[in-house]
């Protein structure tokens, strides 16, 4: 299931194009490849099943629906719809109250992030991100991959790492800044 | 040196979206953007470009079964939702009568209509089949009248149960719902009402065990509900559960979803 590897767009992105068409064996077919990735991407974010499942839901529905967005110009189909699920889970997590963030899953968001991929089953692009990341301070690299998989805010993250708001800001910031010039450049 | 300093700025919010720090009005912000700025948007796909194979380091997890039967479900009713619109208060004022209907003396005639609804759809009677997204009960009490009638709707995971002709209960006493799967211990599926349609989420454990071969039952608990997890109050009333296929604008939808606007929570 290599979601951003070259020369993968061709088959998802056949099916979205004709999902938008009203395809619904080809809809059948994008869940089938495509629902234990999103899923896990939500379980990851929100840490409860009954919300994951009614983000799936909505993902899919709005796959549906809004197919015809998709751009395979702009995007490969696999990160349109990462985005799209990541989008969702993150809107979720934004709605107060909804669900309760106890003591155990603030510590597991700092040590329990998913394993970086076995460098010889993830893609070329993998592979370079990891490669700038690993350029990164280790705290810093820690909390880009601490904001990515868990969708926390600035201020959550701060929390939960113990430091200053100011102090998380600069290290992802300056991360981020470092990470686009080490893409664009890479040496 | 200015511009380069705010194209900078801009692009590091694009980053920070993407990377999914932002709070929910500057998302909102960001997003409306993306909506009305094409370079924007480019932007914002770039950043998306750039750190989506980190994505590959989340884990595969299969869903539920029922999870398609949600989705096929929800897309139905997606395409009737705009006829829906156009002719939503009619159809809420219909539905509203039938609501009254079911709560006067002629639920036990209503209950009977929901099973035969459901029995006339019902092309399968296996909860996972693609097409099942509605189930319903009629719960019968001891002396054979009908106390309630539970109507289930997988895609939105809630239940509505309606009273029709419960019976009284000594003070201080409350009926509480059960559902048995065969063979199994009863689950607590909550607390009912005997004088008002009840509404009541399903969690995934309740959505799984729901079929064919289970049933539900009604308990006299105290008001909170049984303290141990389990009927310790004699059991009242009884009901199958049977598949109502999902068509368009039937009744059990209709029930759905002016419960969702009326009895939330």
């Amino acid at each position: 299931m290599g979601g951003t590897q070259s020369g993968e767009p061709s088959e998802l992105a056949r099916l979205l194009a004709a999902s938008a068409r009203g395809d619904q064996r080809a809809f059948a077919k994008l869940y089938e490849q495509t629902s234990p990735r999103l899923f896990g991407i939500c379980l990851t974010m929100l840490r409860a099943r009954q919300e994951a499942e009614d983000v799936l839901q909505e993902v899919f529905t709005t796959v549906w629906q809004r197919a015809g967005d998709f751009d395979s110009s702009r995007a490969s189909a696999m990160t349109w719809l990462i985005t799209l699920t990541r989008n969702r889970s993150i809107d979720r997590l934004r709605r107060p109250g909804e669900i309760p963030l106890d003591e155990a899953t603030a510590r597991e968001l700092v040590d329990d992030q998913p394993s970086p991929a076995a460098h010889a089953h993830s893609s070329e692009q993998r592979q370079r991100l990891e490669h700038c990341l690993d350029k990164l301070e280790p705290r810093q690299k820690a909390a880009v991959r601490a904001a990515f998989f868990s969708g926390r805010t600035y201020n959550e993250l701060a929390t939960q790492g113990g430091v200053p708001l100011a102090t998380m800001k600069s290290w992802i910031r300056r991360s981020l800044i470092r990470l686009r010039t080490c893409l664009e450049h890479p040496i | 040196m200015n511009a380069t300093y705010d194209e900078d700025r801009e692009d590091l919010r694009y980053a920070e979206y993407a990377l999914g720090v932002l709070e929910a009005d500057e998302r909102v912000a960001v997003e409306s953007e993306v909506r009305e700025d094409e370079r924007a948007a480019v932007e914002v796909a770039r950043w998306q470009e750039r750190l989506t194979p980190l994505a590959e380091d989340f884990p595969s997890v299969t869903p539920a079964d029922y999870m398609w039967t949600r989705i096929r479900a929800s897309l139905n009713l997606a395409e009737t939702r705009s006829h829906l619109a156009e002719t939503s208060s009619r159809r809420l004022g219909e539905s509203l009568s039938f609501w009254r209907w079911l709560a006067l003396g002629t639920s036990a005639v209503a209950a009977a209509c929901v099973i035969a609804l459901a029995v006339l759809l019902s092309r399968n009677l296996a909860p996972n089949a693609p097409h099942v997204s509605y189930m319903a009960s009629t719960i019968i009490q001891d002396n054979g009248q009908v106390g309630w009638t539970a109507t289930m709707d997988l895609q939105h995971a809630r239940m509505v149960v309606v009273p029709a002709k419960p019976q009284a209960l000594p003070a201080g006493r409350a009926p509480e719902l059960w559902l048995i799967p065969a063979g199994q211990k009863p689950i607590a599926v909550g607390m009912i009402a005997a004088g008002a349609p009840t509404a009541i989420r399903l969690d995934s454990a309740l959505l799984a065990r729901l079929g064919p071969t289970a049933a539900l039952a009604v308990s006299v608990e105290p008001p909170g509900g049984s303290p141990s997890g389990q009927p310790t109050g004699p059991v009242i009333a009884k009901g199958a559960i049977g598949a109502a296929s999902e068509s368009g604008g039937n009744p059990v939808a209709m029930l759905a979803r002016v419960e969702r606007v009326h009895a939330t929570g």
